[in-house]
């Protein structure tokens, strides 16, 4: 490991630390336990970010339909654990992981032979029809209802079902899905999917299967996303549609343009931005409003997104 | 090496490529000219599989490559060298040609980088085609010489049989069309180079036969000498390109 790397660790080893204990030396603030609340939906929504990140911006397939894989996994979760009759967390987020991947293996296999704006409109075209399949098979998910009073899980006995164990295990959850990621994109594989974002043609030309390489990354951002869509269920204790609905796909492109497409911290950031506009800005404020304002001046004046914007600022 | 038979082409109505015939030995070096429009860019497209045959076969190494795709061809051993830089802009030189490199054993290895044997020989290739001091660039900072010096580093990584080099010398300055002219004659004798260019001086310089195209067919084929007597190649093109 070289030093530089090994500083970046023990940073972010540092700041993870400081992060997990929030709970603990936050405790005399009055707002301490909504603020952790907070930070554990910034962090669900950070993992499912960074997921349609490796799409987005490592592998430049613009999908619109990451919410199926999200919702997907929710569903998968809550369903899995109510027939199985069983909370542990291996079941459940196992569920999780499995169908939001196989469900992104169905979608990806149509999705991945188009291209560009075709690419965006199959991916939105297919993940409505998830919604509509989670709107109308009533038996299975609820519809409109949804799935109320979803159970917290169990690992081995350790219960998570109080907020401040539940928020340990999304802050585990979340420093291992952004290990995977940074291991991923920076590998050799990382670096095909970045070829293929610049220049498929090329990289088919170099010998690379590239609709083989679009579909792998689809379906690990698929399961990604499903760890996310899991951790949300446990969260709230409820899945309804609208965690596969268009709205939750486009919250979560919003928050990778916000942050920096195609860099690892910009969804964290990105989502951070979105659930504290949503979640911390005073009642009377329009949030949809704010955000909506927020997202035009980020694509007029910073493509690049927050993390592009520091780095701007850190060059000059 | 190259066994091309009946090979066409057709866009609507119009046979861009009308049956060409094409024998490539290994280790030849053979060159394809023509006046604009005589189907050059089509057989190489068609030959990459980037377009389909209408009609035709086409072997490499005695392979039929008529049914398979872009990559599979590659991994047969067929490189092209494109006439515009298809290059990866914000990734340095060094991991352009890494890439080129990954791509034989596979994208789906595990390392965290690439490995230092990799590094090594993506550097020697660098070296080979006079970029060692600008394996740090990035791809988009090059200049346009360096760039087409780095297009042909990434065809060269994947160790190829049979190099496609489309108009190697387009758009260059005398400089540096000599630059890459004497690196493609240094090439390894054991790799079979199809070359379409316009610069006869290179053509002449660089290729053992010649294959003249016109409307989509072959008029001719032969060594250099034979071609630059042949009167039919002198009216279609060669009386053209010279004047010009």
């Amino acid at each position: 490991m070289s030093r530089s790397m090994g500083i970046r660790a023990a940073i972010v080893l540092a700041a993870w630390i400081v992060l997990v204990t929030f709970p603990q030396w936050s405790a005399f603030w009055e707002s301490s336990r909504f603020a952790a609340g907070v930070i554990r939906q910034i962090l669900i929504f950070a993992i499912f970010a960074s997921s349609l990140n490796l799409l987005v911006g490592y592998a430049g397939l613009p999908s619109l339909g990451h919410a199926a894989f999200f919702g997907g996994g929710a569903y998968a979760a809550a369903i899995a654990a109510q027939r199985l009759g069983t909370d542990e967390l291996v079941v459940s987020l196992g569920a999780a992981i499995a169908g939001a991947a196989v469900l992104a293996l169905v979608i990806g296999f149509l999705a991945v032979r188009a291209l560009g704006i075709f690419f965006l409109m199959l991916t939105l075209a297919l993940a409505q029809m998830v919604f509509a399949i989670a709107f109308q098979a009533t038996d299975l998910t609820g519809g409109s209802n949804g799935f109320s009073n979803v159970h917290r899980p169990v690992l081995f006995g350790l219960d998570f079902n109080a907020a401040g164990d539940l928020y340990v295990l999304v802050c585990v959850a979340a420093l291992l899905v952004g290990l995977l990621l940074w291991r991923v994109t920076t590998s050799t594989y990382g670096r095909a999917l970045v070829g293929v974002r610049e220049n498929e043609r090329r990289m088919r030309a170099l010998g690379y299967d590239t609709r083989t390489l679009k579909l792998s990354a689809f379906v690990l951002a698929g399961a990604i996303a499903g760890v996310a869509g899991a951790l949300s269920s446990y969260e709230f204790r409820f899945v309804s549609p609208n965690d596969v609905a268009l709205g939750t796909s486009v919250t979560g492109f919003v928050m990778v343009l916000i942050g920096g497409a195609g860099t690892l911290v910009g969804p964290v950031l990105g989502a951070a931005v979105v659930l504290l506009i949503e979640r911390v800005l005073p009642s009377q404020l329009p949030a949809q409003t704010v955000l909506g304002i927020v997202f035009i001046v980020f694509v007029v004046f910073a493509r690049q997104g927050i993390v592009g914007a520091l780095r701007r600022v850190a060059r000059t | 090496m190259i066994e091309i038979q009946g090979l066409r082409r057709d866009f609507g109505g119009i046979h861009a490529l009308a049956g060409v015939d094409l024998l490539v030995a290994p280790g030849e070096r053979r060159a394809v000219i023509g006046p604009n429009g005589a189907g050059k860019t089509t057989l190489f497209n068609v030959l990459t599989g980037e377009l389909r045959a209408t009609a035709g076969t086409m072997r490499l190494g005695g392979t039929d490559i008529g049914r398979r795709t872009t990559w599979q061809r590659a991994r047969l051993g067929l490189a092209r060298m494109y006439q515009r830089d298809e290059l990866f802009d914000p990734l340095t030189a060094r991991e352009n040609v890494l890439l080129s490199i990954a791509s034989v054993a596979g994208a789906y290895r595990p390392h965290r980088s690439p490995p230092p044997s990799d590094i090594a020989a993506a550097d020697d290739i660098l070296a080979q085609v006079g970029l060692a001091d600008r394996a740090s660039v990035p791809a988009r900072d090059l200049s346009h010489g360096e760039r087409r010096q780095l297009e042909l580093a990434l065809t060269l990584a994947r160790r190829p049989r049979v190099l496609l080099l489309d108009e190697p010398t387009a758009g260059m300055s005398p400089a540096e069309t000599e630059r890459i002219a004497t690196l493609i004659a240094a090439l390894d004798r054991s790799l079979t180079l199809l070359i379409v260019e316009h610069d006869m001086d290179v053509v002449f310089r660089l290729a053992d036969r010649i294959t003249v195209l016109h409307e989509g067919r072959a008029i001719a084929e032969g060594t250099p000498d034979e071609i630059r007597g042949d009167r039919q190649v002198h009216d279609v093109y060669l009386g053209k390109a010279v004047e010009a």
